[in-house]
C-alpha cells in the first residue's frame, strides 16, 4: 500500500542528510509505529509520504501513485495545531466533508444546508466514538484541554474515511494518564475501522504498546543520514512484562549504541526482528 | 504594604489607579485654562489661547450655524436640520467619505497580502516590488501625484492608497506567513482545494489580525488623509484646520482638534467590537 524506494532526503547547503536509504513496504491494514530520537528525521518520513516534500532520489508509492501535495487519501493528525482555531468543533469535524463536496460557491445553494444536517449528525457519532460529550460540539478549540483537542482532531481525520492515517507525535504533548486513553482509543479505533496507521513517536513504550509494527530510524554516524535500524513485527498484545526489555533493546538501538551488533536476536517466539542494514 | 510605592510589585488599588489616570487631562486643562486667562487679562484680544466661552462660541457656529455656500436656502429650524446644514457636518461628511473609500480600497490589499503569502508565484511576483514600494514615502509623491492625478478626490486617495497599502499588504502577508503549516497540511488531507484553504482556512484565522493591523494603522490613513486635505481640498476637516489657521481660529481649530479625536476613537472602538463580535474565538495575546 505505501512502498518507499530507497529513498534519501537532505537540507541545507551544503546539504545535511537527514534520511539516506530507506525502504519500506506498509501493507494495508497496518499500525505502524516509527521511532527515533527527536531530530532523526521522522517527521521529513511523513512529510514525504503525505506529499509536502519530494524526496531527492528515489520515490514514494501510495496506492501505486506518487502524490505531489497531501489529499484526501491520507488524513494526517500533528501534535500542535491540529485544529482550526476559528471554527467550533462540530464545525472542524463537518469541515471535511463540506470541503470535499461543496466549492466555495456551492455553499450558498439549499442542497448545502440539508448535507450539512447529515454531516452533523454523523460528526457527533464520531464525537461519541472519540468519547466527547455532546455539549464540546459548540466549543472552540481553545476551551478544549489537549486530550480533548487531540481527541477531535482523530474525529476529524476520520470523517473523511480516509484509507491510510498519518499521526506525528499525536500524544506527545498529553500527560502519562490522557495519553494512555488515547492510546486505547486509537487502537480501538484502528480495529473497528482498519485503517492503515502510520504513527511518528520518540517514545519507545507508547511505539511498542500501539504498534503491530515498530520501525526504529536512527543515524549511524552524525555526518549521515537515519536509516532504518530496526524493523520489528510486535505480537498482539505485547505483553507489559515484555515491555521493559524490549524498551531497553530498541533504545539502545535508536541512541546508536547498539550493544547487539553482529549478534543474532535475542527474541524468542512471537517477535520477527529484521535487522535492516 | 510590603512592596514599595513605585516599585515593581506596587499593587494600586482601584481608586489609586483610576484617579492617577486621570490626572494628566486634568493637569493639561487646569494649565491651560491658568495660561489663556492670565494672556487674556495681558491682552483681551488674545487669539492664540481662547477661553472656554470662545470656543464653545465657536464650536456652536460650526455646528449649527449653516455653511457658508448654502445661506440662500431656506433656514432650518429643527436642531438636526441645523446640524445637517452646518460647516461641521459638511466637512466631516467629506472627510468621512474620503475614508471610507480609502478603507474599502485596503481590501484588496489584503486579499493581496493573502494571496502573496500562500502562492509562492504570487509572491514572487509582487513581494520584492512591495517591499519596495513601501520604503517610498508617500508624502514625498504628494506634488507628482497632483501633477498626474489632477488635485481632485482621486489624487487624495491614491496618497492614502500609496501611503498604507504597502504595509497592510507586508502584515497579512506576514501574518499568512505565520500560520502554522499544520493547518494547510490537514485542510488538504481533509478534501481541501487551494481557495478553501486560502479563504476557509487561512483568511478566517488571520481575519482579526489583520483587523487589529488596520487598526493600528488608523493613524497613517488619518495622516495621508489629513495631508491631501490641507493641501488641496475645497471641504474637509482638515481643509477647515487648515483655512482657519490664516485667521488664527483657534476657537474652531482646538475644537476641531477634538472632534477628529474623538471621530477616530469611535472608529477604533467600533472596529474593536465588531472584531469581538465577529471572532468569539479570538484571544488577544
Ligand atoms: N525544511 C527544513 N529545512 C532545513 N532543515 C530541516 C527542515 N525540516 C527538517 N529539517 C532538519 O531535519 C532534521 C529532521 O527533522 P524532523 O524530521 O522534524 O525530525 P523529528 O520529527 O524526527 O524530530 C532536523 O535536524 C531538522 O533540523
Ligand atoms: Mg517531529
Amino acid at each position: 500500500m505505501i512502498r518507499i524506494d530507497n529513498v534519501a532526503v537532505s537540507y541545507g547547503t551544503p546539504p545535511r542528510p537527514v534520511l539516506e536509504a530507506i525502504d519500506l513496504r506498509i501493507e494495508e491494514g497496518e499500525f505502524v509505529c516509527v521511532l527515533g530520537q527527536t531530530g532523526c528525521g521522522k517527521s521529513t518520513l511523513l512529510r514525504l509520504v503525505l506529499g509536502c516534500e519530494q524526496p531527492q532520489t528515489g520515490r514514494i508509492l501510495v496506492d501505486g501513485r506518487e502524490h505531489r501535495q497531501p489529499d484526501r487519501t491520507r488524513g494526517y493528525v500533528p501534535q500542535k495545531y491540529s485544529l482550526f482555531p476559528d471554527k467550533t468543533v462540530l464545525d472542524n469535524i463537518t469541515f471535511g466533508p463540506e470541503v470535499s463536496e461543496f466549492s466555495l460557491f456551492g455553499r450558498l445553494t439549499p442542497s448545502f444546508y440539508r448535507r450539512r444536517r447529515e454531516f452533523r449528525e454523523e460528526a457527533f457519532e464520531y464525537l461519541r466514538r472519540t468519547g466527547l460529550r455532546k455539549e464540546d460540539a459548540r466549543k472552540y478549540p481553545d476551551q478544549l484541554s489537549g486530550g480533548m483537542q487531540q481527541r477531535v482532531a482523530i474525529a476529524q481525520a476520520l470523517m473523511t474515511r480516509p484509507r491510510i492515517l498519518l499521526m506525528d507525535e499525536a500524544f506527545s504533548a498529553l500527560d502519562p494518564g490522557t495519553r494512555k486513553d488515547m492510546q486505547r482509543l486509537i487502537r480501538e479505533l484502528w480495529r473497528a475501522t482498519g485503517t492503515t496507521i502510520l504513527f511518528v513517536t520518540h517514545n519507545t513504550q507508547e511505539a511498542l504498546r500501539l504498534g503491530t509494527r515498530v520501525i526504529v530510524l536512527a543515524k549511524e554516524s552524525p555526518d549521515q543520514g537515519s536509516r532504518v535500524m530496526l524493523d520489528l513485527s510486535v505480537p498482539e498484545p505485547c505483553h507489559e512484562s515484555d515491555l521493559p526489555h524490549l524498551v531497553h533493546r530498541l533504545e539502545s538501538v535508536s541512541e546508536g549504541t547498539r550493544p547487539e551488533v553482529g549478534q543474532a536476536p535475542r527474541f524468542a517466539g512471537p517477535f520477527r526482528i529484521s535487522p535492516a542494514c | 504594604m510590603s512592596a514599595g510605592f513605585l516599585l515593581i510589585h506596587a499593587k494600586p488599588g482601584r481608586t489609586w489607579t483610576t484617579l492617577l489616570s486621570w490626572t494628566l487631562f486634568a493637569l493639561g486643562i487646569a494649565l491651560y485654562f491658568y495660561v489663556s486667562q492670565a494672556r487674556h487679562r495681558d491682552n483681551p484680544e488674545d487669539r492664540v489661547m481662547p477661553t472656554v466661552t470662545q470656543m464653545a462660541r465657536g464650536m456652536f457656529d460650526a455646528a449649527l450655524k449653516p455653511a457658508e455656500d448654502d445661506e440662500a436656502q431656506a433656514p432650518a429650524t429643527t436642531f438636526t436640520q441645523r446640524f445637517l446644514g452646518s460647516m461641521l457636518w459638511k466637512d466631516t461628511k467629506a472627510t468621512s467619505r474620503r475614508f471610507f473609500y480609502s478603507m474599502l480600497l485596503l481590501i484588496p490589499a489584503v486579499l493581496l497580502g493573502l494571496h502573496m503569502g500562500l502562492f509562492p508565484y504570487v509572491g514572487a511576483f509582487f513581494l520584492r516590488f512591495v517591499l519596495f514600494f513601501d520604503k517610498i514615502v508617500a508624502l514625498s509623491l504628494l506634488p507628482i501625484l497632483f501633477i498626474a492625478f489632477g488635485i481632485d478626490e482621486l489624487a487624495k486617495i491614491m496618497l492614502i492608497v500609496i501611503g498604507v497599502t504597502p504595509t497592510i499588504i507586508l502584515d497579512t502577508f506576514n501574518l499568512t506567513r505565520a500560520v502554522p503549516a499544520e493547518q494547510t497540511v490537514k485542510a488538504f488531507t481533509l478534501g481541501a482545494g487551494d481557495f478553501d484553504v486560502a479563504y476557509r482556512v487561512v483568511l478566517k484565522q488571520i481575519a482579526p489580525r489583520v483587523l487589529n493591523s488596520i487598526r493600528l494603522n488608523l493613524k497613517a490613513v488619518m495622516l495621508f488623509l489629513f495631508a491631501g486635505e490641507m493641501i488641496a481640498s475645497t471641504d474637509g476637516l482638515a481643509y477647515r484646520i487648515a483655512l482657519l489657521r490664516r485667521h488664527m481660529g483657534m476657537d474652531v481649530i482646538i475644537p476641531y482638534v477634538l472632534w477628529v479625536a474623538m471621530l477616530l476613537f469611535l472608529v477604533d472602538f467600533g472596529m474593536r467590537l465588531l472584531n469581538r463580535q465577529l471572532h468569539p474565538w479570538f484571544r488577544e495575546s
